[in-house]
């Protein structure tokens, strides 16, 4: 028998109670609309959650500390170990990751604590963060000693917007022990003045620029007191002189994203440890793997409550038609014939579902998503937030399981279909 | 036996029993029938309502199963045949015309006689070619395109007929179809079925309580009473 006009078949079935099949195909669609529109929306949510790193480029780059251990093989990650690593075929920049927590930023009376991040003005790294930039610019590759400021230390520091804050000169307090001998570390005090040139708001979920941050030139950052203290301490720990330490951390930025685990391994065999942020990254999908599973069940258990419409119109189907069965067992259909005539009335119900189901969970992603961009921009956000993300195998998938679930709902009715008794069905006049 | 047609047995039933079960109790809707049918021959089997002609036709068209005893069509025992081969009897071999004419009611005269094809396999060019002509013998071309619901009964059975045929199946099971139609009309649609039966050579076994009707059209008839054979005018010679 030709599937097509079985189907063909089915559909003149369906029409028959054009309301009710209505309303379970409405059942259907809520329920895979319901599916589409959470699995979306979780994959808009973890593609929003990894753009970042992306955007910033931060997957190319190399985290490298110093060697740990005793021994000759252990590196000190010192100013020539910068150079050596900047000139490995393959790498972009090598630059001193140098933080400072808990220097004092001043603007006349006001202060606030900050925490103080280098900035390798040099290395294009940052040119997409002029996005995230609220007022003023961006570093030219000069070394003076300018500053971005994070936008929520602007109010500790007294300015009333970004745009105020451009162009004052603050000035930049730190302390901390600088190693003078083999063994003997000295308690320091300098003072900076850093004229702000812009200001920003940074996603949080980013790591390395604490959004009470301050971004100095990294020039700037080597001169101030503490950053080589926590180094020190580890050579006096393996026996060396706390004099010559070098910095806690350095970043590697790879050319081509490709040749990041190549070099990774070669900079460890040069005696350094190192780490990505791949690691952290597949952490993060780990979670959204399970947030996926959550959201997927969810919409899920709406599908089921459908199909169980699907089982309850085509049972009614099945019993209303006892006697259109009977006649198509006495003109010849077998058993089978009549499994895959109900069978093809469910997968149909199910694809008009899972059409529809798209429909309304795309209808419904733009709703939330226009209602989540007008309270953004209400609430001066100018970024424009995708939260819903709809892939073509999401697409497919949704109406492929929209079918099965239906088809499976439909296998007790159709059983109940064939096993009919064509003389009972016959016999009702 | 002497069966009339062409001498040859196309069907026999040998104390054939059929028992339902009605609440408590067990009725015997046929009680050892025995039956020979000639291969080309127009047998009418009267009875009043209740006596189990129908139950013999849906026994002798595989769509249901004796309690005991067999019918051999053909030299084969429907009962020793599986669910596969019965369908496959059902759709091959016999033709079903109904009192009440069981067309189905989203389906148009056009599309009934389609799902019969489709349900037996042949639905092609072939069998709408054959479908056509079923439904020209039958006289009902022009309203091919029609719901049930807008043909009259006259013109519905003749649609159930043409359905029965369009396989050009060798047996053609009738039950009452006259039943539910005026005098005039009922005699066209006999006149159909001898006409079919005269020119397609094809067996018919017709049950009616119109022993007038049957006189007319039957080369033999006989009667049921009880479940049971009964001696009378034209019975089992």
């Amino acid at each position: 028998m030709r599937l097509w006009r079985l189907v063909i078949l089915a559909l003149g079935g369906l029409r028959r109670t054009p309301l009710r099949v209505g309303l379970t195909v409405l059942g259907v669609t809520v329920g895979s609309g319901a599916l589409v529109s959470m699995v979306a929306f979780a994959l808009g949510i973890q593609r929003m959650a990894e753009a970042p790193f992306e955007m910033l480029g931060l997957l190319n780059n190399i985290e490298v500390s110093p060697g740990e251990g005793d021994d000759d093989g252990a590196r000190t990650l010192d100013d020539a170990a910068i150079d050596e690593l900047a000139a490995l075929p393959g790498v972009a920049a090598a630059y001193p990751n140098i933080r400072a927590a808990g220097v004092k930023l001043l603007n006349g009376e006001k202060s606030a604590s900050a925490t103080a991040v280098g900035v390798a003005t040099h290395v294009p790294m940052l040119g997409e963060v002029e996005d995230l930039l609220l007022a003023g610019h961006f570093f030219d590759s000069g070394e003076r000693p300018e500053a971005l400021l994070s936008v929520v230390l602007l109010r500790d520091l007294g300015f009333e917007s970004p745009q105020q804050a451009v162009g004052a000169v603050l000035k930049l307090e730190a302390n901390g022990l600088s190693p003078t001998d083999a063994e003997t570390f000295a308690y320091e005090r300098r003072d900076f003045a850093i004229t702000v040139i812009g200001v920003y708001g940074m996603p949080r979920m980013v790591p390395g620029f604490g959004h009470g941050g301050v971004l100095v030139p990294v020039g700037l950052m080597k001169e101030i007191p503490g950053i080589r203290a926590s180094s020190a301490m580890a050579r006096l720990r393996s026996g060396k002189s706390a004099v010559g330490a070098g910095y806690e951390k350095a970043i590697v930025r790879v050319e081509h994203f490709a040749d990041l685990l190549p070099l990774e391994e070669r900079i460890r065999a040069m005696g350094f440890e190192t780490r990505t942020l791949l690691e952290r990254l597949d952490n993060m999908r780990t979670f959204f793997v399970f947030m996926d599973a959550a959201l997927a069940a969810v919409g899920t258990v709406a599908l089921v409550v459908a199909a169980l419409g699907v089982v309850n119109t085509l049972l009614m189907s099945v019993l209303e038609r006892y006697q259109e069965i009977g006649i198509y067992k006495a003109v010849g259909a077998s058993d089978g014939d009549l499994v895959v005539l109900f069978l093809a009335e469910a997968g149909i119900v199910g694809l008009l579902g899972g059409l529809g189901g798209l429909l309304l969970g795309w209808a419904v992603a733009w709703g939330l998503g226009t209602a989540v961009n007008i309270y953004a921009r209400s609430h001066g956000v100018t970024r424009h937030f995708d939260i819903f993300s709809f892939p073509l195998w999401l697409l497919v998938a949704t109406v492929v399981f929209s079918v099965v679930v239906s088809v499976v709902a439909g296998v007790y009715p159709a059983r109940r279909a064939a096993r009919l008794d064509p003389i009972r069905a016959l016999r009702r006049d | 036996m002497d069966v009339g047609g062409d001498g040859e047995v196309f069907l026999e039933t040998r104390g054939l029993v059929r028992e339902f079960r009605v609440g408590p109790s067990l009725v015997r809707a046929l009680d050892g029938l025995d039956l020979a049918v000639a291969r080309g021959e127009f047998l009418a089997v009267l009875g009043v309502s209740g006596s189990g002609k129908s139950t013999l036709l849906h026994l002798l068209g595989g769509l249901d199963t004796p309690t005991a005893g067999d019918v051999v069509v053909q030299g084969r025992d429907l009962a020793s045949l599986s669910p596969r081969e019965r369908t496959l009897y059902r759709r091959t071999a016999v033709g079903f015309v109904f009192q009440s004419y069981y067309l189905v009611p989203s389906l148009t005269a056009e599309e009934n006689l389609a799902v019969a094809l489709l349900f037996q396999g042949t639905y092609g060019p072939a069998g709408r070619r054959r479908a056509a002509e079923a439904l020209r013998r039958v006289g009902v071309e022009r309203r091919r395109a029609h719901r049930p619901s807008q043909l009259s009964g006259g013109e519905q059975q003749r649609v159930a007929i043409a359905r029965a045929i369009v396989h050009q199946p060798p047996l053609l099971l009738a039950d009452e179809p006259t039943g539910n139609l005026d005098r005039a009309t009922a005699e066209e649609v006999m006149a159909l079925l001898h006409g079919i039966h005269r020119d397609l050579g094809t067996t018919v076994v017709m049950v009616t309580h119109d022993r007038e009707m049957a006189e007319r059209v039957a080369n033999r008839i006989v009667h049921l009473r009880d479940g049971r054979l009964v001696d009378g005018e034209g019975a089992t010679p």
